[in-house]
């Protein structure tokens, strides 16, 4: 998510008549998107602000921080940073550098309105967020957001606090910028949201479903004449449906890759994190996964350590990895957000103890991703070439299912491009291979 | 650390919670009482909660509806936590001071296909107010509620429920209906595979409750909770 708020950001900054530097030390406006899932990137924040602030002293430079911030942390910003701003307020960006130390217009009109029950002026600012024409980083890899928020209330998680309830942007606005994308010849587009697939519920009927906002992605996608793969994250599993899985299996261009959190695969710990779902409720959709999608490769979050969380507990998330066999999992050790419920109760599971579960399970990982990745050599799979590989003479890029491959490559290849591979070795969480085709035109393999 | 020197933009939440007004608060214990305010038109199903704060104070909690979907008011239940943040701030409100209010939000609501069905309700302390608006709504409802508490003076409006559905389990004192925790009185009870079981309150009973029903075969899948922290 922040990856694409930062392409916002960058419009926004660029427009001003900024122009981008990736040396910090050069820059007279330096800003900072925080996320608030984990303590870890608030400190780095509160480190790194430390530092420009230091630099203050001998260069003209002014400092902002927006993204995912809590209440609390915000005011302390508000005594370090020049700007503080929400991701709403982005558009008005030029404006508070302008009138530097001038009270924004949406705290103007919010502190007018703070009598009026029916606010409604975020709903409008957000719109106007997603209105900014992002200044994508990548030229083939595209990120749009859809939704905001969001209404779940994990324990762990502090989003609901942040950045507010669920709000779903317009579908016209999302199938223009998917257009508007493709059109420029990006071939990874990636839907974002906290909670993507309860897309168009705060609508209540007057939006599309998530489902239908797939169908007509996927619709665009086969009148389009075009090649190009478009994933979603995070779905949540109370929200997921098989209608979405058949969807997904419909359309050529909706990536047959699923990234669906399990955060434990203990029933009692999901209890705790709120998540409104059992192990056996997530093993349900996992199987309609297998059934509907059989090629697709899955996904997921897990976290180790949470609060209160017993050995027998965290074996049950152990033996849901080894049953689930998933193709990568973003492990988490758990540590307390303050403003996450969580943060009310003890982390009482020492730092050892967590260490060693995340050990437990990446290891498991590793036996599922090796045994996965080992079973594609002799394949021909299509890959997105993405970049250039640490090896000399090598390129690397992503499979359909995210896999990443490497490649050697004599010719050169335009980076975006779609090329055919052989597969002809494999790693833990990697795969190597030959070119099998010519690159240009997406050839078909001969059978 | 050394501060920026110049002046700074006030700032405010992405989500601008709205505001609603106080027009009571009910005494119902030493430490629990009810608010009831505004309810703006909120829609909500019996159930859900909202996030409940004092405008411009940055700290928000969450709280079950108390009050039923056809009440004109909402109401929520709270307990004075020692220490507590908020709900020490809303007990000192007068009635006409502003409430920052957000939702509603969450699940743990009867689905309307489920309305025929047979439900058992658990609630300790103040986890008794989802139920409260539960049953308030769907007066009609098939269900049995078992309300633990320490002490029978917690057992706050247990009138309000009709008296052939509602138990109270009172752990510290006899005055209750029966004397010993929700989970001792459980172990008692028969219960039918197909009853829908709501628990809600503190997460030591939710633990307890769902060892002692899945351990005796019991489909975790019929278990609904909400965690009170």
């Amino acid at each position: 998510m922040n990856k694409s708020d930062s392409e916002r950001v960058r419009t926004v900054v660029e427009g001003m008549g900024y122009s981008w530097t990736d040396e910090e030390e050069e820059a007279n406006l330096l800003g900072i998107l925080a996320c608030s899932v984990r303590q870890k990137s608030i400190d780095k924040v509160y480190s790194r602000i430390a530092r420009w602030n230091k630099w203050k002293n001998s260069r003209n430079l002014l400092t902002f921080v927006s993204g995912c911030v809590l209440p609390a942390d915000r005011e302390k910003f508000l005594k370090l940073f020049d700007l503080v701003f929400t991701m709403a307020e982005l558009p008005e960006l030029p404006d508070m550098v302008r009138q530097y130390g001038v009270v924004s217009q949406v705290a103007v009109a919010a502190a007018a309105a703070g009598s009026d029950p029916r606010v409604t002026l975020p709903k409008e600012k957000i719109r106007e967020f997603w209105m900014v024409q992002p200044t994508y980083v990548s030229e083939f890899e595209a990120f749009i957001p859809i939704q905001n928020g969001c209404d779940k209330f994990c324990t762990f998680c502090a989003v609901p606090y942040t950045r507010g309830r669920e709000i779903s942007r317009p579908s016209q606005e999302i199938l223009d910028e998917v257009k508007q994308v493709v059109e420029k010849g990006y071939k990874a587009i990636t839907l974002l949201g906290q909670n993507v697939n309860s897309y168009g519920r705060d609508k209540q009927g007057t939006e599309l479903s998530f489902p239908d906002l797939l169908k007509a992605i996927g619709e665009f996608g086969k009148s389009s004449g075009r090649d190009f793969w478009v994933y979603f994250t995070s779905p949540h599993p109370r929200d997921m449906s098989d209608e979405v899985l058949e969807t997904v299996a419909q359309y050529d261009c909706l990536a047959k890759q699923i990234h669906l959190p399990l955060q434990s695969g203990d029933d009692k710990v999901l209890i705790r994190m709120n998540r409104k779902h059992t192990y056996e409720d997530y093993q349900r959709i996992i199987c309609s996964i297998r059934r509907i999608l059989p090629d697709a490769t899955v996904f997921t979050d897990i976290i180790v350590g949470f609060t209160g969380e017993t050995e027998e507990q965290f074996e049950n998330s152990r033996k849901a990895m080894e049953t689930i066999r998933f193709n990568m999992a973003y492990i988490a050790i758990y540590s307390p957000r303050p403003g996450a419920a969580s943060a009310r109760w003890d982390d009482d599971i020492p730092m050892a103890m967590k260490k060693n579960r995340l050990h437990v399970l990446t290891d498991e990982l590793t036996k599922h991703t090796s045994e996965y990745n080992h079973n594609l050599i002799g394949k021909t799979l299509k890959v997105l070439v993405t970049g250039h590989d640490r090896k000399g003479g090598y390129l690397s890029g992503i499979t359909e299912g995210r896999i990443v491959v490497r490649f050697a490559s004599e010719q050169p290849i335009a980076l975006g491009s779609f090329v055919w591979l052989g597969i002809t070795s494999a790693a833990s969480y990697s795969i190597e291979g030959e070119l099998v085709n010519s690159p240009i035109g997406i050839p078909e393999p001969a059978a | 650390m050394e501060p920026a020197p110049q002046t700074r933009h006030p700032v405010e939440p992405l989500h601008v919670r709205k505001i609603y007004r106080l027009q009571q608060i009910r005494q119902l214990a030493p430490d629990i009482y009810v608010l009831r305010f505004d309810r703006n038109g909120m829609n909500f199903r019996a159930g859900q909660h909202i996030t409940l704060g004092i405008p411009g104070n940055n700290q928000v909690r969450e709280y079950s509806i108390y009050s039923t979907e056809k009440d004109p008011a909402l109401e929520v239940l709270i307990r004075e936590v020692d220490n507590g943040l908020v709900s020490k701030q809303l007990r000192k409100l007068i009635p006409g001071e502003l409430l920052e209010v957000d939702g509603p939000f969450g699940y743990f609501t009867i689905p309307e296909q489920h309305l025929h069905k047979k439900f058992l309700f658990i609630g300790t302390g103040t986890g008794i107010a989802p139920f409260h608006s539960i049953t308030g709504t769907y007066p009609n409802l098939n269900y049995a509620i078992l309300h633990g508490v320490r002490y029978t003076r917690d057992a706050c409006e247990r009138h309000h429920f009709p008296r052939n559905k509602y138990l109270l389990c009172a752990s510290r004192d006899t005055e209750g209906d029966f004397h010993g925790r929700v989970t001792d009185y459980l172990i008692q009870m028969t219960l039918d595979i197909d009853t829908k079981v709501y628990l809600c309150g503190n997460c030591d009973m939710i633990y307890e409750v769902y060892d002692l029903l899945t351990s005796r075969g019991f489909p975790s899948g019929n278990i609904k909770t909400e965690v009170y922290f």
